[in-house]
């Protein structure tokens, strides 16, 4: 505690307008199984803390992970001199906050077995036994398991007097059996991405139950065909691979500092531009997609983020309007006088904390209505599952999606697998042809934890969820 | 070498008591100055560091990774380490660490680039913002300093150390229209770095953009610069090791002494490339060596970790930095060997289709020029290409003049004919 007052005292001695330190300890349990080999079985620990300062509308950032007196002033020096060497270089006034108060404050997230606590004997027990029964067929050539157990114990103290302590969790199993033929190869994953839960989310998805099917989806895409000549026909994708289509092109779009440019050397820009708001039909009427850093499991869920903004729940597209972006403290104020959505976050203690996506979702229909009716119901389309090769251009337009798993549907039933499908579309075509989605019976959640932004890159998380939904006449089918 | 990787070296091989040990320890001094609309955005400046120790007991492994160099800190790494490996299940293609070897002499310090500080990163972007306004354009990048020391020591006898130095920008300039256009370029020594050169060529690709004119997909002749090379041919890196070749898994199976590529095609480490850095050894304990991977075409080898080199009594290798051949055409001799074409600066989004095709799509970006009868004519709109890699090489026309594009990579402006562009964009 001591260290937190050193700090932003020394700041404030040193005109600082305004100071942040956050103190974080993380831990990292890696376990990755390659068909019946044990990798790498690590424990990752990191313990450290970033000061950020703003003096004459600039900021200044320095880490350290020496927890001595000296050492924090030494940081809190440094931090400011680039605060000011900063400044040389500004537009007007340059960088200003967000309006926010200071609150004290704790966040857990919820855990019934501490998946640390878990012997090791079970994690590997568990990953073998999958990797086994994948072998088991005699076409998976590779079987490929990893384990990540995670935990951020966090302490974040402003000038505006907030004093938040936080420890997060989540749990990520992910496993991929690749097969091979004479004439191809072909993989097929479970992928559900981290989940903010204990070990117990690990034992409620049976995964030594979901082995056989992974195995024989892989063997299966071998022998499936091509998809043929693109044309148009319709979608039904489901709510796995929408989290990554939503993540792409609604996700990063939405990102506040995107939209003014601050990503525009590396991550790109953003075409949905603030005289859009409001205004500019994102997708069809039935289309309202969330931003939520209030949902329990979320992987961007921490109580408050790092600029010490309490976690929000607002609409980023409303009945199909672009409503609102996902903002920080520093990047509202270049919109309006609004207060931010609480978007800023860093990944590691040294690392500066930028706008990132909210826990982002798709609200699911309001009509009753399953994944088995809607492909009854269609008559000419592919079911995609999963995520696959996926790019986008740099202004979040254009893009072009795989996906994992593909069934052609005839007449309102799946009547083949098929394999390498693509399809291609872009804002706003894409949410805007966005025709039907299912009840909240059938909403599922997905984790993202590698969304690489900045410079230099941060992998951060966040959580996206969605029913199963139906896209018409959207172009689809092999790669050329 | 720093006084406490030397100490942490000694704590090790003291209180470590597994059977085997590879101990590695990696610091990083970094400032990084990014700036956006023309203005500084963030920054941020600190020294850190990772400790991480991999141990074994008999075929049995842990590994654990700290952030201090702590006496208690490390004495808690080695019972964690220790302990997984106790309690773990044996690894049926284990290895015993590396043993002592002979480690290549490199040259990968600029002491130029370790003396720079904040103020000298400050004046490279007060330029770059001078030179944006007068342009009345919006210039965003990030400017990178960076030392960093690595080390490796095992119970076996290897130990080896080395530092390297790197001085980075990379600047986009836009304008609220459709000119985008970017320059990135990291060097060993910041005294190679002209800013001058590297503003005159970001204002030479923004003024050469026009309002692009619309263009459709199909195949057309391309012009790489080396930063959409570099982007397009690294993505070949991703499949390339033996062990996926061999299990059938990637389009590199079955191929090694095959004219897979294209005769104009060579890709080479080197020990004693001029103008480029060099890494002496892998994270596993292997010394780096010179090494054709494809020569002429023809695949010689690929990546192969000591585990699987043990398996099929290969030597091991890794890919220490990266050279990509090229040749004497300049820009204007490959605009008049074809009759019309396209030239690109950079590739974004590169995703993999399907590895056994050895596919790949991604998109334009950062400026693309329509050429005909040797001049550029206009800008066009951006492309999504999905290509394969050994076919985009085989239809290598022409090379250029290898070009330093980053601290440990060379690689040459390409004409290349008939590369295939999947799709339209609307921008
Ligand atoms: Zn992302």
């Amino acid at each position: 505690m001591d260290h937190i007052e050193v700090a932003l005292d020394h700041a404030q001695s040193l005109g600082a307008e305004y100071a942040d330190i956050r103190i974080q300890k993380t831990r990292k349990e890696t376990i990755y199984l390659v068909d019946l080999s044990l990798k790498n079985t690590s424990m990752n620990s990191q313990h450290g803390y970033g000061i950020r300062v703003m003096k004459n509308g600039a900021w200044g950032f320095a880490h350290s992970s020496i927890f001595t007196k000296d050492e924090v002033k030494k940081t809190v020096e440094s931090a400011v001199k680039v605060a000011e060497l900063s400044a040389k270089i500004k537009k007007g006034k340059g960088i200003r906050l967000a309006p926010e108060r200071g609150y004290i404050d704790t966040y857990s997230t919820k855990i019934r077995i501490d998946p640390f606590t878990v012997p090791l004997s079970e994690k590997v027990d568990l990953m073998l036994e999958v990797n086994k029964t994948l072998m088991n067929y005699a076409k998976i050539k590779r079987a490929f398991f990893m384990l990540e157990n995670y935990n951020d114990d966090k302490f974040f103290a402003s000038t505006l007097g907030t004093r938040i302590h936080s420890n997060i969790y989540y749990v990520y199993p992910m496993i991929i059996a690749s097969a091979v033929d004479k004439n191809d190869s072909q993989s097929r994953q479970f992928d559900p991405g981290g989940y903010a839960a204990g070990w117990e989310h690990i034992l409620k998805m049976d995964l030594i139950e979901k082995a056989p099917s992974i195995a024989e989806e892989a063997i299966m895409k071998l022998e499936a065909d091509e998809p043929g000549e693109i044309r148009r026909r319709d979608l039904i994708l489901d709510p796995h691979h929408l989290g990554l289509t939503m993540h792409e092109s609604v996700g990063h779009p939405t990102e506040l500092d995107r939209v003014l440019g601050w990503e525009a050397d590396m991550a790109g820009v953003s075409f949905a531009t603030p005289e859009k708001l409001k205004k500019y039909r994102y997708g069809s009427d039935i289309v309202n997609f969330v931003g939520d850093n209030t949902l329990s499991f979320g992987l961007a869920t921490a109580g408050y983020d790092d600029d010490g903004v309490p976690g929000q729940k607002w609409y980023i597209i409303k009945e199909g309007i672009l409503n609102e972006y996902g903002s920080t403290r520093d990047s509202r104020p270049f919109l309006d006088d609004g207060m931010s959505r609480g978007c800023c976050r860093a990944t590691n203690y040294f690392d500066f904390p930028i706008n990132r996506i909210p826990n982002l979702y798709l609200e699911p229909g309001k009509k009753r209505l399953s994944p088995q009716e809607l492909i009854a119901d269609t008559e000419d389309g592919i079911y995609i599952e999963g995520r696959g090769s996926f790019s986008i251009d740099q202004h979040r337009v254009n893009f072009q999606f795989g996906g994992d798993m593909f069934w052609e549907i005839k007449n309102g039933k799946k009547v083949r697998p098929l394999k390498d499908v693509l399809y291609k579309s872009n804002n706003p075509e894409f949410w805007n042809s966005c025709d039907a989605i299912c009840d909240e019976r059938y909403w599922k959640d997905f984790g993202v934890n590698n969304c690489g932004k900045g410079q230099p890159m941060q992998a951060s998380r966040m959580t996206h969820g969605a029913s199963t939904a139906r896209f018409k006449n959207i172009r689809v089918g092999g790669s050329k | 070498m720093k006084k406490e990787i030397q100490k942490a070296a000694k704590f090790i091989e003291k209180h470590c008591t597994a059977d085997d040990y590879t101990l590695s320890v990696y610091s990083y001094d970094a400032e990084m100055t990014r700036y956006a609309q023309n203005m500084i955005t963030q920054n941020m400046s600190g020294l850190r560091h990772g400790v991480s120790l991999d141990v074994s007991y008999g075929n049995k492994t842990g590994s654990a990774r700290i952030n201090s160099f702590d006496e208690a800190e490390l004495k808690r790494m080695i019972e964690t380490a220790q302990n997984i490996a106790k309690l773990n299940k044996p690894d049926p293609e284990f290895v015993p660490s590396a043993k002592k070897t002979k480690i290549p002499k490199t040259d990968n310090i600029s002491e130029n680039t370790a003396k720079a500080n904040m103020k000298d990163m400050v004046s490279v972007i007060k330029q770059i913002v001078d030179n944006a306004e007068k342009k009345k354009a919006f210039v965003s990048g990030l400017v990178t300093k960076t030392v960093t020391d690595f080390y490796l020591k095992t119970k076996n006898g290897f130990e080896a150390f080395d530092t390297s130095t790197e001085f980075d920008n990379s600047m986009t300039m836009a304008d609220n229209k459709s000119k985008e256009t970017k320059v990135s370029r990291s060097v060993k020594d910041i005294n190679d770095y002209c800013v001058k050169d590297e503003i005159a060529l970001l204002n030479s690709q923004f003024d050469a953009l026009t309002k692009p004119k619309k263009i459709e997909a199909g195949q057309y002749n391309v012009i790489l610069r080396p930063q959409a090379v570099l982007n397009f041919f690294m993505f070949l890196l991703y499949f390339f090791d033996r062990k996926t070749a061999d299990y059938g898994i990637s389009a590199m199976a079955g191929q090694t002494g095959k004219n897979m590529f294209g005769k104009k095609f060579t890709l080479q480490s080197r020990l004693d490339e001029k103008d480029i850095t060099v890494s002496p050894f892998s994270g596993g304990g292997v010394a780096a060596r010179n090494i054709d991977w494809v020569k002429d075409g023809v695949l010689r080898e690929l990546v192969t970790d000591r585990s699987y080199a043990a398996k099929i009594k290969a030597e091991p290798n890794f890919i220490s930095n990266i050279i990509i051949r090229g040749g004497k055409a300049t820009e204007e001799e490959m605009m008049k060997k074809v009759k019309n074409g396209l030239i690109i600066n950079n590739f974004w989004y590169i995703r993999n289709v399907s590895t056994r095709k050895n596919e790949i799509t991604g998109l334009t970006r950062d400026g693309i020029y329509y050429f005909e009868n040797g001049k550029i004519k206009h800008s066009v709109n951006n492309l999504r290409f999905n290509e394969i890699i050994h076919r985009a090489s085989s239809n290598i026309l022409m090379l250029g003049k290898e070009f330093n594009i980053a601290a440990n990579t060379k690689v040459p402006t390409m004409l290349i004919k008939d590369f295939t562009f999947a799709d339209t964009t609307t921008f």
